[in-house]
């Protein structure tokens, strides 16, 4: 058993890891985005939605959260295709 | 040149990851009362500060043992137990003021750190590296430079503040 | 080499202990931790038992690899009949209590029978003591650590204690280990309560042997590598699991206002970065700590910095505390999770029970069906920080008429508010749900729908669906160690090939469970973390057991159905909309209103998902109802249970 040196299917993977990436977080979307090293914002070319970036290291972003009134009026206007009606009762 | 094991208190997570693989190195088992490096806790308020031994210049421990079975490592520099001599009277662990010397019940002889004839396991294993394997020169280098980082840092708010 | 393990019986009735050796076939059929408890709730609890009665076993567990030389075999397991859902209670919890008690000479613990007043558990290397706890009754959580301690003039004593909470008998009190380690979901600290027993207090010098200690050095360091470069983890060991509450929120599957949003809009106080900051300040730069043995460090450490509890210390906050004290009650300062993070740990209570259930009281008052009459004067609407923070002291306390009836529990305080309650609490088996919302993700919604101890995330959550895996990648991971060549979609809004997956991943959960080790560690959150192909070698190197890696996975379905059988002995029945695999009908009826634009008016098709229940039922060879069919039973060789081997 010692012996055996193959490599297993999650270890595999790792060589699909992407450093340096976000992904958009709209579900059908999910678009690699590649946001320059540092910057503080990203928008989505398709779908719109636009975040803001930590750098937990220099090389590994992370969405820190949308910027709110983008994301929000992207969301109220889906709303209103769908539901033929405003989310009026958003505080 | 000779290296020595610092610790860096601050970095440590308090995992006990250097305890459990310095038993395993060293005894074959798990169980940190026989681990070389003993992480000291304050739950409390979240402190956690490796011990282990300073291999120091002068060391009581060498100085205490009454049959000469601590002695100096020609090539590491590091203070060795002679397990052959070693009657274990515990002198030793009574001396050391760092509390750094072990006693194994199972063997009723004692222990302390060997650097694990080189290539500590604790360093290798610690990934937020609170406990470094670095040349004696740097040591002191890196100790002047983090008090003076401090100081700067302290300098710079009050001059912002006053 | 024989692994010698032991487990010990203590009576706390009569007094009586006793002690076994752990036979290794049963090593080989439940591997240990979860799997064995499973087995031994299922033997040692008398059908139909009252959870708080001196019949249910409280079982205490480490895992297999528990206090080896393997990464993060910290997870302390307990398990009981649960006196929040009348199911299966079963409760996990990080720290250093597990491998201190292997190092005390014992893996399992079933204690049964009722003290007469308060004691507490002294085990020390082989021998287990019943000490006098009247002096500790009414300490919190921390204060009862510390002082055991002391009396015993040992820092080094490890203890799973309960708090106030636990001895006020709160359905779903917790037990506690450490600042912050909490053993939370189904009501465990209340079982301990009910037996007077206030803690049980650990210290171990003993060894735990490894059968190839070179090898499983060396193996460690490579099983650390490949856990801790995976980016998940790496943001975790940075900001901690609140970071999965704020990618969540950011698309909209966080639980909101009870279950009016699904996200919880400029939260930005209390995102991840804002608490990590606070934590920065307070604790320095290097403010991440972890459990035994683990290199993912997940845990913030933090001071309170304003209001009532300024300068105390504390650990987390967790995605549940940001969930129970943000945006459920939709309170958006960080004080108030913080506050609120602290007293859950002292109380010693599940911060994901009493968030919902604050949170759906205040529903129920904006509604009317409560008024200023049963909640005493409290202004107990969405967004007041004060309202939120009193009930948890009201709860825990047992004060109040309102404060009563929700420490007793979802479903009994529904009985008790009467109207129509029931319908707005947001609960699966008695038990309510992490404060997330899966209407957007039906493979979510099905793993909590199923979970063995009531909705809950972590028996069978498909995680890594929601990062919209290439089918090849899904096929590498989904398809082994047992061939599967059905559907399977990248999609997380689909309902194709979900069933497989929460069963998949409901056997690496438990298995993990069974080896003791953190779910941080295996195919939760990172794609490429550990799963049953990477297990055998760390058995092997650590005790010598031979495994492959569907032995393992038989072992994890074996002991899954173990817990099935026990939740059917006690009244689960599939559409039971209290005791069956059910969702509230808000999942069904009312669509997402914000978040990603695809999440937008999302909801769970009935037809789907019924037709996902019977596939995942048929996936593990259960019939329509859900009940284990007699071949499957033979199968997993459990035709004859409860046999009455340990
Ligand atoms: S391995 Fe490093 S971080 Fe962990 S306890 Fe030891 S010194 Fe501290
Ligand atoms: S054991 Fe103690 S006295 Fe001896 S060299 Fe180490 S630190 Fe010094
Ligand atoms: S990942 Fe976090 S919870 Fe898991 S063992 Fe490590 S520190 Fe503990």
């Amino acid at each position: 058993m010692a012996e055996q040196q193959k490599v297993s299917s999650s270890e595999s993977l790792r060589s699909t890891r992407t450093f340096g990436k976000v992904r958009c977080h709209n579900p059908s979307c999910m678009g690699r985005l590649s946001p320059s090293p540092g910057s503080k914002e990203i928008s989505c070319p398709t779908c719109g939605m636009t975040y803001r970036l930590f750098w937990v290291t220099p090389e590994l972003p992370r969405i820190r959260g949308p910027v709110w009134d983008v994301n929000r009026k992207l969301a109220q206007d889906t709303l209103a295709k769908k539901t033929g009606a405003p989310d009026g009762d958003s505080q | 040149m000779e290296k020595f094991l610092t610790v860096d208190a601050d970095k440590c997570t308090g995992c006990r990851l250097c305890e459990q693989v310095c038993s395993v190195m060293h005894e074959g088992v798990s169980n940190p009362a026989k681990s070389r490096i003993q992480v000291v806790k304050w739950e409390q308020e979240g402190v956690y500060i490796p011990v282990i031994c300073k291999q120091c210049e002068d060391a009581p421990c060498m100085n205490v043992c009454p049959v000469r079975a601590i002695s100096r490592d020609p090539d590491f520099g590091f203070l060795k137990v002679d397990q052959e001599v070693c009657i274990g009277c515990r002198s030793c662990v009574g001396i050391c003021p760092f509390g750094a010397m072990g006693y194994n019940p199972t063997t009723r002889q004692v222990f302390k750190c060997d650097l694990c004839g080189g290539d500590p396991q604790c360093v290798r294993f610690c990934e937020v590296n609170a406990v470094e394997f670095v040349p004696v020169d740097r040591v002191s280098a890196q100790k002047k430079r983090r008090g003076a980082a401090r100081q700067s840092a302290a300098e710079r708010q009050a001059t912002a503040l006053g | 080499m024989a692994l010698d393990r032991k487990i010990a019986y203590i009576n706390l009735s009569t007094r009586e202990v006793e002690i076994k050796p752990i036979p290794l076939e049963m090593r080989k059929k439940f591997i240990g931790g979860r799997g064995m408890d499973a087995y031994l709730l299922y033997n040692h609890a008398p059908e139909g038992c009252d959870p708080l009665g001196p019949e249910n076993p409280l079982i205490v567990s480490g895992g297999l690899l528990t206090a080896t030389c393997a990464s993060a075999t910290a997870r302390t397991h307990v398990m009981a009949k649960s006196p929040l859902t009348g199911l299966l209670g079963s409760c996990n919890m990080g720290g250093f209590f597990a491998p201190e008690l292997a190092w005390a000479g014992f893996h399992h613990l079933v204690i049964t029978g009722k003290a007469d007043k308060p004691v507490y558990l002294w085990i020390h290397n082989g021998d287990i003591e019943i000490r006098d706890a009247e002096y500790l009754w009414g300490k919190n959580s921390t204060d009862t650590q510390w002082a055991i301690r002391n009396e015993l003039d040992d820092q080094e004593v490890k203890s799973m204690v309960i708090g106030q909470a636990g001895e006020n008998l709160v359905t779903y009190a917790c037990v506690m280990t450490g600042i912050k380690n909490a053993g939370g979901r189904t009501g465990m600290g209340c079982v301990m309560g009910s037996k007077n027993l206030k803690a049980v207090a650990v210290r171990g010098t003993m060894d735990v042997k490894i059968a190839h200690p070179k090898d499983a050095l060396e193996h460690n360091k490579k099983f650390i590598d490949q856990i801790t470069s995976a980016k998940v983890n790496q943001i975790q060991g940075a900001l901690g699991t609140p970071f999965i509450w704020g990618a969540t929120n950011c698309w909209g599957g966080v639980r909101t206002r009870n279950f009016q949003y699904n996200q919880m809009e400029y939260a930005d106080e209390i995102e991840p970065e804002a608490i990590d900051d606070i934590a920065t300040e307070t604790m320095g730069p290097h403010h991440m700590t972890g459990c035994f043995g683990c290199q993912v460090h997940c845990r913030a450490q933090y001071k309170i910095q304003s209001g009532l509890y300024a300068g105390k210390y504390d650990e987390g906050p967790e995605y549940t505390s940001l969930g129970a004290f943000g945006a459920e009650p939709d309170c958006k300062s960080a004080e108030t999770v913080l506050t609120g993070n602290h007293l859950v740990n002292q109380y010693g209570v599940d911060n994901l029970e009493i968030g919902s259930m604050i949170a759906w009281a205040m529903e129920l008052y904006e509604l009317g069906i409560l008024t200023q009459k049963e909640t005493e004067g409290i202004d107990l609407r969405f967004g007041n920080d004060e309202a939120l923070l009193q009930m948890v002291h009201n709860i825990c306390t047992r004060t109040g008429w309102l404060g009563n009836v929700l420490a007793d529990g979802g479903i009994p305080a529904a009985e008790k508010i009467g109207k129509n309650s029931f319908d707005y609490l947001i609960q699966v088996k008695g038990m309510n749900n992490l404060h997330s919302d899966e209407r957007a993700t039906p493979g979510l919604a099905l793993n909590i729908a199923t979970a063995s101890r009531g909705s809950d995330h972590l028996r069978s959550r498909p995680a890594i669906d929601l990062y919209h895996l290439p089918e090849p990648v899904l096929r590498k991971i989904y398809g082994s160690p047992v061939p599967y060549d059905g559907p399977l979609s990248s999609e997380h809004t689909e309902y194709i090939g979900k069933p497989w997956q929460v069963f998949w991943q409901e056997n690496v959960y438990m298995a993990v469970d069974c080896l003791g080790i953190c779910k941080y560690h295996t195919v939760f959150l990172g794609a490429t973390l550990p799963n049953f192909e990477d297990w055998p070698e760390v058995i092997y190197y650590n005790t010598g057991l031979e495994f492959t890696p569907k032995e393992i996975w038989d072992a994890a379905e074996r002991c899954n159905n173990l817990e099935r059988l026990f939740n059917l002995r006690e009244g689960l029945t599939r559409n039971d909309p209290k005791k069956g695999d059910t969702l509230n009908h808000r999942y069904f009826d009312e669509p997402c209103r914000r978040g990603a634009p695809d999440v937008i008016g999302k909801k769970i098709d009935r037809d789907k998902f019924n037709v996902m229940i019977d596939e995942f039922y048929d996936h593990h060879g259960w019939d329509k109802e859900g009940v284990p069919t007699s071949e499957t039973l033979q199968r997993l060789g459990l035709e004859n249970e409860p046999t009455r081997l340990l």
